[in-house]
């Protein structure tokens, strides 16, 4: 059955993705330059790990306010591991430290109770605030001898003119689509975040749903980490302040519904790459950082005010959803 | 002359006519019963009397003026009442302050609201009524049939002269149905019209003056209630002949799949024992409140048993939680699809295999194998009769009947040797209602057993071999063969009489 949709559900932001770079070459001269398009590629990549973590947090009807705190954390002790053991130490560290952020964001969830929105938020001053702590006597930082180590390469190395921060984005996309659409946890996470009560009925336990939700958002915050701290060399408290919303908007635009239930990994991929590529060709055309926020902030409105009409007008059984009545 | 004409009237959505020029007309003072299977259109009515929906074409006249509510506000103006299945009350504001909201009498000096006149208000509606609700109750604290109440008496603040009513017992046990007719037939003593919207037939031949019969979105007949029978009714809104009441084969009890010994869980169950053995259907009955879905819940280990001891298929059984029942091949239908059933967001195939998500993956991955999805899906689909486009289909764009069947399907899937089917006959229309009967008859000639909780009399009785009568948490009656009559279903939920058959045939 043709449905157009959920089509438009999965490859809407997809066609807007190709419509904005099919009109580059007039309006930003030089963005389709291959160096220009590496670094794109390359400065979206911890955004975009971060959002397959997000995209089932949001899928299963919570927010993770805290990634921007997590990644702040994440970054200043991998660096810390980096300086004391090296390359393999550090990896071990980001991803210790990004599962141990989440875990203490679902132990919080299902031990304490605590909605995912205020447990979140909490967490979110708490892991930043460790960061600064970690961070007093100034920023760690990845020192410059050390440009030929494996791991400070992470950030910068190109496998066949392709960044490999965007690699890894690519296959953190994949193993993300498979959990979410071909293994029993994803679809639970689905039905979970369609009806939780229902769900329950269907044998599916909420901590398990939690802890593999925001564990996931925790891994995914550890990997991006790698690619953030190889490209920025340094980290403190203040790191990717307003990483969370950021992330939180690629996700949502790119067709996650807010209420839950629903995910597309598609859609938050282009996205991730709509706002960077919008956000390129701004700089590009000489736009202050200022409007560079607000057309940002207009594109999500606009996505979502459209997206809202769309499901009052569109099928049959939508539109009585939409029209019960309200007074 | 009639108070309100309904005439021609069509309501298109994309896609669909929900309502083909439909006519009928409202008397005042008469119970308009208004009846069809799920999808006949008597809710797209409904909602363009009640000003939600505006008609593609067709006309609706008041007391001889045309009648073009804009919002739902427009129809309250006009002296129209809709109550939905959905309430539209503030659970956290007082029954007085719901009942008046939007139209509280304020203070001329400090605009303040006037507590103490929309009680006393209040208090008088309900004393209209024959009810004793307390104004200054929270309505999130009421029943369900209270809160019922409580939109009747809003719809009478207004002073409504046509009072709507969508499926009003549809949650209500026995007793509370018949203190609502009591207030049906109050309000049409005092001269109010009621237009009365159920699948119930019994409730409709004690109330209604007129019917009309929808089907399809088309009018098919309008006529005083003594020129037709319940047969005649059942054959006008299936446009077939349908058994309106099931009486299942004769069946011989196997094995015990289930017994339950001295069973309790806090204050809401209380020492329960029962026995359901392979090839039986035991119904369980009892008013709304008694412990039914309870009971049902903590064999499914969705709730704790703190004493007693349950055993499955002769070996001790203690689920933790509902995973570990489903495990063990037990089944589980929610009384309560829209809340707790349907899976909104998820295909219908998705909502079916959700249950047997291990069964449906691929042999060397280990993923999940759409094509086996669809294998499994497809085969309860014919099973079940499943009426849909295909197996992409959100669940809510179903029928009510469909929707259960789908649902039927998911707690079938898991092994189906034991199935706790709670008001497995919901908001079905009765075409669905009877398949629902069959395929239960069919299961359990194939060997399975079944726990039926149900508040249909008749389901209860004409469905189950033996029943089980719970009042305040407790069993009070075990009824088999001739015993098992609506008589002492009723006087045994409610008298606190207890009849047990074994000890009267041991007599």
């Amino acid at each position: 059955m043709i449905n157009a949709g959920r089509i438009w559900d999965t490859w809407g932001v997809t066609a807007l993705l190709l419509l904005l770079l099919l009109c580059t070459p007039v309006i930003a001269p030089g963005f389709l330059d291959i160096e220009n398009l590496q670094s794109v590629l390359r400065e979206s990549a911890y955004v975009g790990i971060v959002a397959v973590g997000m995209t089932f947090a949001i899928a299963s009807g919570a927010f993770d306010l805290s990634v921007g705190g997590q990644l702040a954390l994440t970054s200043v002790v991998t660096l810390m591991a980096f300086n004391g053991g090296g390359t393999a130490a550090a990896v071990a560290a980001a991803i210790t430290t990004g599962l141990l952020c989440g875990l203490v964001n679902a132990g919080l969830i299902t031990q304490l109770r605590v909605p995912p929105f205020v447990a979140t938020l909490g967490s979110l001053f708490v892991f930043r605030g460790i960061a600064y702590l970690l961070t007093q006597d100034g920023p760690k930082t990845l020192p410059y001898e050390q440009i030929e180590a494996p791991f400070a390469k992470i950030g910068s190395l190109d496998v066949a003119g392709l960044p490999v921060p965007f690699l890894i984005m690519v296959a953190v996309f994949g193993a993300g689509w498979v959990l979410l659409r071909r293994t029993a946890i994803g679809r639970r996470t689905l039905a979970y975040g369609s009806s939780p009560s229902a769900a329950r009925f269907c044998g599916i336990s909420d901590t398990t749903i939690r802890v593999f939700v925001f564990g996931l958002v925790g891994l995914t915050v550890g990997i991006a980490a790698l690619t953030y701290i190889t490209r920025v060399w340094t980290a403190d408290g203040s790191a990717q302040d307003g990483f969370e919303l950021k992330v939180i908007a690629a996700v949502v635009l790119g067709g996650t519904a807010l209420k839950g239930g629903k995910g597309t990994l598609i859609g938050t991929f282009s996205a991730v790459f709509l706002v960077s590529v919008l956000n390129e060709v701004l700089v590009s055309r000489g736009v202050e950082s200022a409007y560079q926020r607000i057309v940002l902030g207009c594109v999500l409105i606009v996505a979502l005010t459209v997206d809202g009409l769309r499901t009052r007008f569109a099928a049959p059984g939508s539109f009585r959803r939409a029209s019960r009545p309200t007074s | 002359m009639a108070l309100l004409e309904v005439d021609g009237l069509t309501v298109e959505f994309p896609g669909i006519r929900a309502l083909d020029a439909v006519c009928f007309d409202i008397r005042p003072g008469e119970v308009h019963a208004l009846v069809g299977e799920n999808g006949a259109g008597k809710s797209t009515l409904l909602k363009v009397l009640g000003g939600v929906h505006r008609p593609s074409s067709g006309e609706v006249r008041l007391a001889g003026a045309a009648y073009r509510p804009r919002r739902p506000a427009d129809a309250l103006a006009a002296g129209i009442a809709v109550i939905y299945q959905e309430f539209n009350l503030y659970p956290d504001l007082t029954v007085a302050e719901n009942v008046f909201s939007g139209r509280e009498p304020c203070s001329p000096v400090s605009r303040g609201i006037r507590y103490a006149e929309i009680n006393r208000r209040t208090s008088e509606l309900f004393a209209v009524l024959g009810v004793g609700i307390d104004p200054a109750a929270t309505v999130g604290e009421l029943t369900v049939s209270e809160q019922q109440l409580v939109e009747i008496c809003k719809a009478l603040s207004v002073d409504g002269r046509i009072i709507v009513m969508d499926e009003p017992t549809a949650a209500l046990s026995a007793d509370e149905v018949g203190q609502l007719l009591d207030v049906v037939r109050r309000l049409r003593e005092e001269g109010r019209s009621v237009v009365y919207v159920s699948h119930r037939l019994d409730e409709v031949f004690a109330l209604a003056d007129r019917v009309t019969v929808l089907r399809d979105g088309r009018h098919v007949r309008t006529c005083d209630i003594a020129e037709t029978d319940p047969d005649r009714l059942v054959r006008d809104m299936v446009g077939r002949d349908v058994e309106s009441v099931f009486h299942r084969d004769e069946v011989r009890g196997g094995d015990v799949v289930l017994e339950l010994t001295g069973v309790s869980a806090g204050r809401r169950l209380r020492d329960l024992s029962l026995v359901v053995r392979a090839g039986e259907v035991v119904g369980v009955g009892g008013i709304a409140g008694a412990g039914q879905p309870e009971l049902s819940q903590l064999i499914f280990g969705a709730l704790a048993a703190d004493a007693g001891t349950m055993t499955l298929n002769g070996a001790p059984f203690s689920p933790r939680n509902p995973g570990d029942a489903m495990a063990r091949g037990i089944g589980f239908l929610h009384e309560d699809r829209k809340a707790a059933g349907n899976l909104p967001d998820l295909s219908i195939r998705h909502n079916l295999t959700i249950s047997v998500l291990h069964r449906v993956r691929g042999a060397i991955t280990r993923l999940l194998a759409p094509a086996r999805e669809t294998e499994v899906f497809d085969d309860y689909r014919r099973r079940l009769d499943v009426k849909a486009t295909g197996p992409d289909q959100l669940i809510g764009q179903l029928s009510g009947g469909n929707q259960q069947k789908v649902l039927l399907g998911r707690a079938l899937a898991p092994g189906g040797r034991l199935l706790l089917l709670n008001e497995p006959t919901r908001g079905v229309d009765i075409g669905a209602k009877a398949e629902i009967h069959r395929l239960i008859n069919q299961l359990t000639a194939d060997g399975a057993a079944v726990l039926m909780v149900s508040s249909d009399l008749p389901e209860l009785l004409g469905v189950s071999d033996r029943v089980y009568v719970m009042a305040g948490g407790e069993i009070v009656a075990h009824l088999t063969g001739d015993d098992r009559t609506e008589e002492n279903v009723v006087a045994c939920a409610t008298t606190g009489r207890r009849v047990f058959s074994e000890e009267l045939s041991t007599r």
